[in-house]
């Protein structure tokens, strides 16, 4: 299969890293883009060939993806462009095209499934593609594909779970030491964990994001970001969370998904309670009418959220009929 | 519950066995020696169970042991913990917990800068949403936050 990467940030560039790996049989890349320009080979780019900068690469064309994305002759189309949850842009365009052009998609970019997810589903159903979102929920946990096996005669009644990082290393830094939301906050930014602009994050909107693709994708919901009730984190004092740490208990970012609604809060979890977990683990726990509870505890973020990307390509691989999906080589990332 | 026992030795320790794998605390026992029938003497024991599972794994295993469960009556009470961020009025807590719970104990701490107040409560299974959703309206009116235990 011929493929396309859109975003060349710290995912993107992991990613090609790894797609390196496939045979050229299985997999081709053909093309990768910057929010600057692209660079397009028809016979593919060579494992090698891409450094850091896209732009120092010799064929690099100045120009908007959507140009590369509109002449390229590829199978499937990897879309990791940055967030915004208000217009799902530029994602949003970008999946359209690649579906419009018969191209598979996988996303890791929140933003077109938030507001966009029903029309993007079905616009993939009647062309005959897949669309695969994996790395937008939960990092390198693998839940929607646990999801498209184990739980496809299952029901899932319930949802919830701990589903940013960010806030989760703030919340812990607090419990351990003690420390106030704004230092530990400086924390996470000079670790690089968290933005240099963290509202997202803090005021629960980011879990709120993945609240509403699990609703929808999991439990065949049809929600919107305004139908979630939020509340973030920026009231939590260290007073409050040692008030929490004299009960045995500390505090999290909850996200859930119960009877329909849809809630990000702060909750009171005890040490031993299976979704307290610490520093930038994301832990997800399912509440099905055959299984009943299941826990997932994983990084939510960063290098492991590849594997994500690499799931569902190989899935789609596997069911074009392309490979099993075993990597060549088999380098450690 | 009430237990049929057989006025034979050992009768009573089978079956508080049966509650003590069960994580059952017991706080008495009655034994109506005037009311024998059938040849068993009724026996009510109180007990706290941590969970309705417990109550149901003791229930099954003094049957297995051969003991008839006459009655069984359950009131299910949870104790849990809640933090207000922000504070209320004791009036208002009072009243809003009023016939659906109970405050065990209230500390209240975070100074003028970030108050907060933490109760621990209890209240019974079906009374505890309602509680909570007066409880988190009330917080929310008077520019509060509630932050409800995770069960």
């Amino acid at each position: 299969m011929r493929l396309v990467v859109l975003g060349y940030g710290f995912l993107g560039r992991l990613l090609v890293k790894v797609i390196g790996r496939y045979s050229r049989e299985e997999l081709l890349l053909a093309g990768v883009a910057s929010s600057r320009g692209y660079v397009y080979k028809e016979r593919g780019i060579g494992p090698d060939e891409l450094t850091e900068s896209l732009v120092r690469h010799p064929e690099f064309r100045e120009g908007p993806p959507i140009e590369m994305l509109e002449k390229a002759r590829a199978d499937m189309a990897v879309i990791l462009t940055p967030t915004n949850i208000s217009t799902g842009e530029p994602g949003l365009t970008y999946i359209r095209a690649a579906l419009s052009s018969g191209m598979d998609v996988v996303t890791a970019d929140k933003g077109p499934l938030v507001v966009a997810f029903r029309e993007l589903v079905s616009r993939a159903e009647s062309e005959g593609l897949y669309m695969c979102y994996e790395a937008t929920v939960g990092g390198g946990i693998p839940i929607f594909s646990l999801a498209k096996q184990y739980f496809r005669r299952d029901r899932i009644l319930a949802v919830r779970g701990i589903l940013n990082g960010t806030t989760n290393y703030v919340l812990s830094r607090m419990h351990f030491e003690g420390l106030p939301l704004d230092l530990a906050l400086v924390e996470a930014q000079r670790l690089g964990i968290a933005e240099r602009d963290p509202r997202l994050d803090l005021e629960g909107v980011d879990t709120a994001c993945k609240i509403v693709i699990l609703a929808n994708a999991l439990m065949g919901l049809d929600k919107r970001l305004t139908d979630v009730e939020i509340n973030g984190i920026t009231r939590i004092s260290s007073e409050a969370m040692m008030a929490a740490k004299e009960m045995g208990m500390t505090i999290k970012l909850i996200g859930r998904i119960e009877n329909g609604s849809l809630t990000v809060a702060p909750r009171l979890v005890r040490l031993n309670h299976p979704l307290c977990v610490h520093g930038t683990l994301n832990a997800i726990q399912f509440r099905s009418s055959l299984l009943g509870e299941l826990t997932l505890i994983g990084e939510g973020a960063g290098s492991s959220t590849v594997a994500s990307l690499v799931s569902d390509i190989d899935w789609i691989l596997e069911r074009r009929g392309v490979s099993k999906g075993n990597l060549r080589g088999g380098q450690p990332l | 519950m009430t237990l049929g026992l057989t006025d034979r030795p050992g009768s009573l320790l089978a079956a508080l066995e049966s509650i003590a794998v069960n994580g059952g605390n017991i706080i008495s026992i009655v034994h109506s020696r005037d009311r024998i029938t059938g040849g068993y003497v009724p026996v009510s024991i109180s007990v706290e169970f941590p969970s309705s599972e417990n109550v149901e794994g003791a229930r099954r295993g003094i049957e297995e042991r051969g003991i008839p469960v006459l009655s069984m009556e359950s009131l299910e009470r949870r104790i849990e913990t809640m933090l207000i961020i922000g504070y209320l009025q004791v009036e208002e807590l009072n009243r809003v917990f009023r016939n659906r719970g109970e405050v065990i104990s209230l500390t209240v701490g975070g100074g003028s800068r970030s108050p907060y107040m933490r109760i621990v409560f209890s209240a019974g299974v079906e009374e505890r949403p309602r509680l909570l959703t007066d409880l988190s309206t009330l917080a929310s009116e008077r520019g509060c936050l509630l932050v409800p235990e995770e069960n």
